[in-house]
């Protein structure tokens, strides 16, 4: 029989022990979230060779393009050389890594299937925890023949995501994004001309100070409040959608939520 | 009484086990529907608030001052792409002289045959003979025109002398400057380079001595002590305080030696630098003064042989030779306010690629160049330290998350409604580190 000294010691070392060891099991914990090292896939031979052969291919592009740029004597022309070389760039990189990338997204989809994940991020935004999924993608992606994509879609994740370039590009940012850069151009052409003339290093960390704080006191007037009521709308959606939290598309690999769409309709 | 004490005992235990689990988990059910074991940290908060950071602001700051500084961000960097487009340059300005001198000599013949068909036409007009043909009116050159020529040519020479002295000066002090700058330059580099072993320093003696610290503060607060071993536990903390002080302060005495013998070579070196460019300067002035004057005068003989013949005027009546010295007078004038035009245009290009020279040698390119190189330093110094407290941050918020059973913490998230907020533990936990 245990006396009432011993139950309270029991429920004590109990307590102790679930203490010490919960947040071990809870670790342990699988998770629907996974995430992969990019610069692990970037190493893989395909790509390096593929690198290369865009790093090469860009070589010739280069001598190509300053020779074109010496004889384009307007402004417009240069704008159109510029396009030009933009654009052939661009069609040799989607021939050459165009294969190798839908091939690791459906690698990385299969892996994901597999594993039951919701989400796969970036390793860069993971301090802790979540499913490592590089090296079984890495390894897949290396196995000869197709990759079999998944039969399903990932599951509904409480990761959503953004795609902060689209939303960027809504009249009221854009319109107060861009007085922004004109106003911090000016303000940097100015400092630099003052910059010329300065006698001393006083002087010149004057200039800076000054640059800066004008240019910092124009972003929390004229930005911030427009970050700000961008932030309460993705807040609402992520609360409507119970998400947890919101990471940006840049840092998004694969599944999550967009919530794009309806962070665009709430801010026009 | 012993049953009371152990029952006591065991009753504080519980409570203590109950109160510390409700401690760690901060009320919240990592397990929730609102967390589901995610958590996240506001990294740049954490940055802020690291024993690092003011190492990682300075370096901002310079990066942010060079940035400013440096006008031009194309600048060749290497004595090849320099000398490649200095021989571009001299090419340019050698067609645009060659161009210059054909178009003129082209305009003089053209404005000679004019007006040897003008004064022809006038003479034949006045049905004069006079003393022969009108092309035999032309005869030699006034000795006023001569003398016009040659005291032009003197005061375009002593224009160009005094404009190449001004440029020399100019250079000179544009070259000593960017000399200094640079000196400069890598003196606040070389301090700021101290400065970050200084504070890695202390970070490294407090982080060495945490546990220690820490487990007298731990004692200290224990009330149930007796005044001399709170005293004995005081002066040990004092004593590893005292240690680490001397140690940073010792180290700081070293890189003060060092950097006041670092500045004091920076200037020996950088004056030697500035002499020897003042030589090579002075040299190119003297040099490019010579062969002016060697050109002036050979173009002075030339031009006096090539001028047209002035009208003699000899045999014919004054109203003719009247009509043919108006017409000599109104092309010269006509040629020379046509020449000029070119001239101009020369002068223009002229000047045009004198700055790109001025930019190529001269204190822009010297000043931007090691300005790109010390950009590129700096960055790299900035990625090493911030990577470096980016991993201590992280081992922190590893900590944390696993004591509090988060199954997985991010940073940079945009916008968080739900999860645990690890931001003000972790901050606090890394800024103990200063303590």
């Amino acid at each position: 029989m245990m006396t009432i000294t011993h139950k309270y010691l029991f429920i004590a070392i109990l307590a102790l022990g679930a203490f010490v060891a919960a947040p071990m099991a809870l670790a342990a914990d699988l998770t629907d979230i996974g995430y992969i090292d990019q610069a692990a896939v970037g190493n893989l031979p395909d790509f390096q060779r593929a690198n290369a052969q865009l790093g090469q291919y860009k070589s010739g592009l280069d001598r190509q393009f300053a020779a074109r740029m010496k004889s384009a004597h307007s402004q417009a022309d240069q704008q159109r050389v510029i396009s030009e070389f933009q654009g052939k760039l661009a069609d040799r990189q989607r021939a050459v890594l165009g294969p190798l990338l839908a091939r690791a997204q459906t690698a990385i989809a299969s892996v994901s299937s597999s594993k039951n994940l919701s989400v796969i991020v970036d390793k860069r935004i993971v301090i802790f925890g979540g499913q490592n999924i590089t090296k079984d993608v890495t390894d897949l992606l290396q196995s000869p023949g197709a990759i079999v994509p998944p039969v399903s879609t990932p599951a509904p994740s409480e990761v959503g995501y953004v795609d902060q370039t689209q939303i960027d590009q809504l009249p009221k940012l854009k319109a107060a994004s861009d007085a922004f850069a004109t106003f911090v151009n000016d303000q940097r052409t100015a400092a630099q001309q003052k910059m010329a003339k300065a006698k001393n290093d006083a002087e010149r960390s004057q200039i800076l100070k000054d640059y800066q704080t004008a240019r910092d006191a124009k972003q929390k007037s004229d930005v911030q409040p427009l970050v700000d009521e961008m932030h309460n709308a993705m807040a609402d959606i992520a609360k409507k959608k119970n998400l947890i939290l919101v990471i940006d598309r840049g840092d998004l690999i694969y599944g999550g939520t967009d919530i794009t769409t309806d962070v665009q309709n709430a801010l026009k | 009484m012993s049953k009371m004490r152990s029952s006591k005992f065991a009753a504080w235990a519980a409570a203590g086990s109950i109160a510390l689990l409700a401690g760690c988990n901060h009320a919240v059910d990592v397990n929730s529907p609102q967390v589901r074991g995610i958590g996240y940290v506001h990294l740049d908060d954490v940055v802020k608030v690291h024993p690092l950071y003011p190492q990682l602001s300075q370096i901002d700051s310079t990066v942010a001052a060079i940035d400013l500084q440096s006008l031009g961000p194309a600048v060749p960097q290497t004595g090849q792409q320099i000398s490649q487009e200095t021989s571009q340059l001299n090419v340019e300005l050698k067609a645009a002289q060659d161009r210059t001198n054909r178009i003129l000599a082209q305009k003089q013949l053209e404005y000679q045959q004019r007006e040897q068909a003008a004064i022809a036409a006038a003479i034949a007009a006045s049905g004069e003979s006079g003393g022969g043909s009108a092309a035999s009116a032309m005869q030699s050159v006034s000795a006023q025109q001569a003398q016009t020529v040659s005291a032009q040519a003197n005061g375009d020479f002593a224009t160009y002398q005094q404009s190449v002295i001004a440029q020399n000066n100019a250079a000179l002090k544009a070259i000593s400057k960017a000399l200094f700058d640079r000196a400069n330059a890598r003196y606040a580099q070389k301090l700021n380079q101290l400065n970050q072993s200084e504070s890695q320093l202390a970070l490294e003696l407090s982080t060495a001595d945490a546990s220690q610290r820490l487990s007298i503060r731990t004692k200290l607060s224990n009330l149930a002590m007796d005044d001399a071993t709170r005293k004995s536990y005081k002066d040990q903390l004092a004593t590893l305080n005292r240690r680490e002080s001397d140690a940073v302060a010792a180290a700081r005495n070293r890189d003060q030696a060092e950097l006041a013998t670092f500045q004091t070579q920076l200037r020996v070196q950088t004056q030697n630098e500035v002499n020897a460019q003042a030589a090579k300067i002075n040299s190119q002035t003297q040099a490019k003064i010579a062969l002016r004057h060697s050109t002036v005068s050979s173009q002075v003989t030339s031009a006096l042989r090539g001028l047209g013949p002035a009208p003699s005027g000899g045999g014919y009546s004054a109203s003719t030779k009247a009509k043919i010295a108006q017409l000599d007078k109104q092309f010269k004038s006509e040629f020379q306010a046509d020449a000029q035009k070119s001239i101009a245009e020369y002068q223009q290009t002229k000047s045009d690629l004198d700055q790109r020279f001025a930019q190529l040698h001269g204190i822009d390119s010297a000043a931007t160049g090691s300005a790109a190189k010390q950009l590129a330093k700096l960055q790299a110094q900035r990625q090493q330290l911030y990577g470096q407290i980016v991993a201590q941050i992280q081992r922190e918020a590893n900590t944390i998350a696993a004591q509090r059973g988060l199954k997985v913490v991010f940073v940079n998230v945009v916008v968080a409604v739900g999860g645990v907020d690890l931001t003000p533990e972790v901050e606090k936990d890394v800024e103990s580190l200063h303590e």
